[in-house]
């Protein structure tokens, strides 16, 4: 007996945000597997789940992990173990002995059969990606799709000294550790295979790019000269798009990693910054204010086609391009305030999904489905995520920490 | 009362070259905590002490500032609008003394630091930064100052003078602050 019913209200608010999320989806290959909520259908609903945890007391803090992974998607709802009405149940069998092991078993109730049975074995402490690791297969079955919940985010951070830092974190805010703080650090990005960071950083009174392999924890200088150097997006193709003051004025360049064939992309005598790639490598937005005020525009990577596609107010910066190729994410001064935006590239269906305090520096989880972005709405400036149709918005650091300018990173696993 | 007159009286009795005692001194004398204390350091003896230290005094001697000392005086920070780095008329006073003593002075090497407030987000600021500090560096060029003296860098809105959210601070951290290169 299953049964859902929404008033119209929520229904209505639920279409509306499904169907951003359906045209930020990107496109998967769907396996033969059973989708339970089609994330492309416009029929969406919650899929009601019932989740189970035995063993070692510890499972109540790996299912509170799993639950609030999960519950942020805006896709699953829990149903309560004693009430019926579940279409999947989820048990986590859990173990603690020199190391964390959990069997994972989910059946569905609907086809009365079990349809993942598998077992996680991980360091004792590492509860928290255990947790992850769980949700993100529950998510893989329950849409096809794959999770975020294994990801990353890079930021920045002023420690109590006022030093700051490049940190790292889980996408919930968790397990934060600090990266780099030599030098004043500036703008950051992941390479596209996750290995590598590049950031740009002050020091002795020069703006230098940066590499840093984060396996082995070493650090190189990517791109060096006078001026201002400032890091941007990352192409497939293996490009690094940065801005460059070399030439006296900041204009856009592109650099081959392996090959380090440098290519300058803009001529203008004011600011060009910020620039990001499309995520099939063949465009490239940035801020320019050209026009008299920052705007964004668009070219090909090769620096033909140049095309505005802001025109609503006069301060658009820090672009972010959607997995999806579709839209972009940038931050718009309106009313005096910073604020998130989203708009198509064509520059189309502009909407605001921000609107208290100061909001900034937009950037996409992998699967699209979300943003991180800093804003100073309850004090000092934390980082904070959303879905990428503003719902949800959530602060992921913790409230004594000043904390800017977030960049999720791609999928690690 | 009583004891106005007994130390006045005593005061005379002490020695005549007290004519110029004034009135407000006699009220400190009167205070009645301390009415002996006064009398022991009474004006006679502060001016022995005067007369002997005439004969040692010393002359003035007389120091140049230091380039430094003279740099801090000169190097005052220019301001600029929200979001522009053109100089505005009231920076150029400033420009043309840091210009002058640049000139003067032409050993000294100077860093020009680029500012902006909170209200702009990062990156962006860290390029306005920059042309604020290379309006001012083209402002000294254009008075003479040679370019290989002067090194531009940009702080954009991570280094504040001041925290507060409002027009007045705000107005403090759109600037260009002027360092002498060691």
């Amino acid at each position: 007996m299953k049964k859902i019913t929404y008033n119209t209200k929520t229904y209505t608010k639920f279409i509306t945000s499904l169907l951003l999320i359906i045209m930020l989806l990107i496109c998967v290959d769907i396996a033969d597997a059973k989708i339970y909520i089609d994330i492309a259908s416009p029929g969406i609903r919650q899929l009601p789940i019932k989740i189970i945890t035995t063993g070692d007391v510890k499972g109540f803090d790996l299912e509170k992990i799993i639950k609030s992974d999960l519950k942020f998607t805006g896709l699953i709802q829990f149903v309560d173990p004693d009430i019926s009405g579940a279409e999947i149940v989820v048990t986590a069998d859990v173990a603690i002995g020199s190391e964390l092991t959990v069997v994972l078993s989910i059946q569905d109730l609907v086809a009365g059969k079990e349809v993942l049975k598998t077992r996680y074995v991980t360091k004792k402490g590492n509860i928290r990606v255990m947790g992850h690791r769980a949700a993100d297969a529950i998510y893989q079955i329950a849409t096809g799709q794959k999770g975020v919940f294994r990801t990353k985010l890079t930021y920045l951070a002023a420690a109590m000294s006022g030093k700051k830092a490049l940190r790292i974190m889980d996408w919930d805010g968790f397990k934060s550790q600090k990266l780099v703080s030599r030098g004043l650090i500036s703008s950051h990005s992941w390479s596209m295979d996750a290995k590598h960071l590049f950031y740009s950083a002050e020091r002795r009174r020069q703006w230098k790019i940066y590499s840093l392999d984060l396996q082995k924890s070493k650090e190189a200088v990517l791109f060096s000269s006078k001026g201002l150097n400032i890091v941007g997006g990352t192409s497939p193709g293996g490009l690094i798009a940065f801005s460059s003051s070399k030439d006296g004025s900041s204009e856009i360049y592109t650099t081959d990693i392996k090959s380090s064939r440098t290519r300058k992309l803009t001529k203008a005598f004011g600011i060009d910054v910020s620039p990001v790639f499309s995520p099939d490598g063949t465009k490239i937005a940035f801020v320019s204010d050209r026009g008299g005020t920052p705007q964004l525009y668009i070219m090909r990577a090769d620096g033909s086609n140049l095309r505005r596609l802001t025109y609503e107010g006069n301060y658009n910066t820090s672009p972010a391009w959607a997995p999806n190729g579709k839209w972009l994410s940038y931050s718009s001064r309106t009313n005096g305030k910073n604020q998130v935006f989203m708009v198509k590239s064509d520059g189309k269906d502009l909407r605001q999904l921000t609107f208290d305090g100061n909001n900034e520096s937009p950037s996409f989880s992998p699967d699209g489905m979300f943003l991180a972005f800093d804003s100073d709405r309850d004090g000092e400036k934390g980082i904070y995520i959303m879905r990428a149709n503003g719902e949800e918005q959530k602060r992921i650091t913790p409230s004594y920490m000043k904390a800017w300018s977030p960049k999720w990173s791609p999928y690690l696993y | 009362m009583k004891k106005i007159i007994i130390v006045l009286l005593m005061l005379l009795a002490f020695g005549c070259s007290k004519k110029y005692t004034a009135p407000g001194q006699l009220t400190v004398e009167g205070d009645q905590s301390a009415p002996q204390k006064t009398m022991t350091t009474s004006p006679m003896e502060k001016e022995m002490v005067e007369e002997m230290s005439f004969g040692h005094e010393a002359d003035v001697s007389e120091t140049a500032l230091s380039l430094e000392e003279q740099a801090a005086q000169v190097f005052r920070d220019i301001h600029f609008d929200f979001d522009r780095y053109d100089i505005m008329p009231e920076a150029r006073p400033v420009l043309d003394e840091v210009a002058s003593f640049l000139n003067q002075n032409k050993v000294l090497s100077i860093v020009i630091t680029g500012h902006c407030d909170e209200r702009g987000t990062n990156e962006y600021n860290l390029a306005l930064g920059e042309k604020r500090s290379n309006a001012a560096r083209s402002y000294l060029e254009s008075q003479g100052v040679s370019s290989s003296r002067i090194t531009a860098v940009t702080y954009g809105e991570e280094t504040p003078v001041c925290t507060e959210h409002n027009e007045a601070c705000w107005y403090q951290n759109r600037r260009a602050h002027f360092i002498l290169s060691k």
